[in-house]
């Protein structure tokens, strides 16, 4: 079977749907059951996904990370110390989930191409943990619902604690990117499907992403806005209903938030929901605005192409070309930017020289160098 | 070149933007100093300056709520008064600091560097929470008073070099000159010194006194 792109992508979505759809009735159905290789085919399915354009040329590659689910549901089901006690409904389900894409990745061939510029090992890193963390929250959420205890408040404690306190301060927002579940079904997910989404957001709101002076890295004007309004609205009203209503024990607050990000996220286009109107999001932004590293981007060595705009690239539509010489306090340092730029030396780890020299130039004289925007503006 | 740089920030959103960075920032500051009830009030008074909270429970007892939510509404709302005070006072010492913006752009700049203190505040007062749900849990009052004095300590150095690097990067950020940045950053470390001189933070011997006493009164209940 030749496996194009397209059916590359449709192959593990499909899988992934019935995952998901199997993971929702075997947690919150009396069943009370959850079929660890589901887990598995969550695994298999993101980073295929979040891979796609590298894996789909080599589509046997992929079928060896789909034999992941299928052997740990046939070990669990063959396994002394939980056969048995499955439902064999959910146990083929899951074992389908994971043997169809398998089966047809391993006897199918590709054309595809592969990119000319190869992964950068920053992103497959990032891709390896966002599918893990998806994992273990998919995990600790459902022995919750199961056993009804709350060993999640745990995971919370700790990503909360994390990316409120401690991450923003020195790499902004970056657990947006590497570790959020809900920006993992998202970049995994949600991108690569294309029904209409019902909901459109006012021009006013879309508007903030290029405005607010958090998505802007370089000197503000002190009159400016620094955040987008509807993300300062997004944060309050959560932890104000915590406080008011004395919630911070209950067991459905934080999931209630959690599901209802990803329910909201299926009726938004990609990651408008983070961008605008999510309340962790908010919380990191707000945190994050001086954070102490960040992606560098030389504008000297810039060649005005545009592969990186916003809306194709960056998780919250950071107009890269608008930037001083460094990626804004909102950048979630998922390094998309970096590996979409087809030239050397643009968007990179460290400021290069010929920048620096640009910069140090700039704080001598006193003169600003306009940016490309400003001048055809001008 | 002014021009243009202005356009970049001209939103729709932009007058709620401004808005919300005083009051949000504002609330979150001031409401832990409210938030205490009839059992944690007094670790309230020995973690955060007692006058502050003071100055809100007397504001609580102005008005009778028999609603658990309304009162804890009001009991925030109170918190969140003496905070925006607070602010607006601090905001007028940054205004002079400064020196090139307006009262409110001072006011927004003081409200949004004082976030990571407004995270601090809520996390002291998860750990208030945590001592006071551990009263009745067989721990050793040894125990207690060290996690009481060590947790906040750690929590409140961590936030106050946030604080001085928001400040730092803020002023930078907004353009203001070297000289006028470290003047900034003295009316912070000001600002700290003040807020501990009026008490914030909890020692053992305070710790090893308050303690016991809610302990005694756990047991009666």
């Amino acid at each position: 079977m030749m496996i194009a792109k397209d059916t590359f992508v449709k192959i593990n979505k499909w899988a992934l749907i019935v995952a998901i759809f199997a993971y929702l009735i075997g947690v919150f159905s009396p069943l009370k059951y959850l079929q660890p290789g589901l887990l598995f085919v969550f695994f298999a399915g993101f980073l295929c996904l979040l891979n796609k354009d590298y894996l789909a040329p080599k589509p046997r590659a992929a079928a060896h990370l789909w034999m992941m689910p299928v052997v740990v549901t046939i070990f669990t089901a063959v396994s002394p110390l939980t056969g048995g006690n499955g439902n064999p409904l959910l146990f083929l389900v899951t074992l389908l989930c994971g043997l169809i894409p398998c089966i047809m990745l391993v006897t199918g061939s590709s054309e595809v191409k592969m990119p000319k510029r190869p992964r950068l090992k920053i992103i497959v890193v990032r891709t390896i943990v966002q599918s893990s963390v998806f994992v273990i929250w998919a995990s600790v959420t459902s022995y919750a619902f199961i056993k009804g205890t709350r060993p999640d408040l745990l995971f919370w404690a700790a990503f909360h604690v994390s990316t409120v306190s401690i991450f923003p301060v020195f790499f902004g927002r970056v657990l947006c990117s590497w570790v959020c579940p809900n920006a993992t079904l998202q970049d995994g997910l949600l991108k690569n499907m294309t029904y209409k989404r019902p909901i459109k957001l006012h021009k006013a709101i879309e508007a903030q992403s290029s405005s607010c002076a958090m998505n802007i890295s370089g000197k503000a004007d002190a009159r400016a806005p620094l955040f987008p309004a509807t993300l300062l609205l997004a944060w309050f009203p959560v932890f104000f209903a915590e406080t008011i209503f004395d919630l911070t024990q209950a067991t459905w607050w934080p999931m209630v938030f959690i599901y209802g990000l990803m329910f909201f996220s299926i009726l938004m286009p990609w990651r408008k929901l983070c961008t605008y109107f999510c309340f962790l999001s908010s919380y990191r932004g707000i945190n994050c605005h001086n954070s102490l590293w960040r992606i560098r981007y030389n504008r000297s060595q810039c060649k005005q192409c545009k592969v990186c705009s916003a809306e194709k690239v960056c998780p919250f539509f950071i107009d890269i070309r608008n930037q001083d010489n460094e990626m804004p306090g909102t950048c979630c340092l998922c390094f998309s930017c970096m590996e979409a730029c087809p030239f050397e030396g643009v968007i990179t780890f460290k400021r290069n020289p010929a920048e620096k020299a640009r910069l140090t130039l700039e704080a001598k004289t006193g003169i600003i160098e306009a940016k490309p925007e400003e001048t055809k503006a001008a | 070149m002014a021009e243009i740089a202005d356009k970049r920030y001209t939103t729709p959103l932009a007058k709620w933007s401004r808005l919300l960075e005083i009051f949000i920032p504002g609330y979150m500051f001031g409401k832990a100093w409210g938030i205490a009830n009839e059992h944690t009030v007094d670790l309230y008074r020995v973690i955060f300056p007692s006058f502050l909270i003071n100055i809100a429970e007397y504001m609580k007892t102005l008005v009778d709520i028999s609603s658990p939510s309304l009162a804890r509404f009001y009991a925030t709302s109170a918190g969140a008064l003496v905070g925006f005070g607070g602010i607006f006072i601090l905001g007028l010492v940054m205004h002079f600091v400064l020196g090139d913006r307006k009262y409110i752009d001072s006011l927004r700049f003081t409200s949004i560097t004082l976030i990571p203190l407004a995270v601090m505040h809520g996390t002291l007062t998860q750990v208030t929470n945590t001592i006071f749900e551990s009263l009745g849990g067989g721990e050793t009052i040894e125990m207690l008073t060290k996690a009481a004095v060590d947790s906040p300590r750690s929590q409140i150095n961590m936030f106050c070099v946030f604080y001085m690097l928001a400040l730092w990067m803020m002023a930078k950020r907004t353009g203001v000159s070297g000289k006028r940045r470290w003047f900034v950053l003295l009316t912070g470390v000001g600002f700290l010194v003040a807020y501990f001189a009026m008490g914030l933070g909890i020692t053992t011997m305070e710790a090893a006194e308050i303690l016991p006493k809610m302990m005694a009164a756990q047991g009666q209940h």
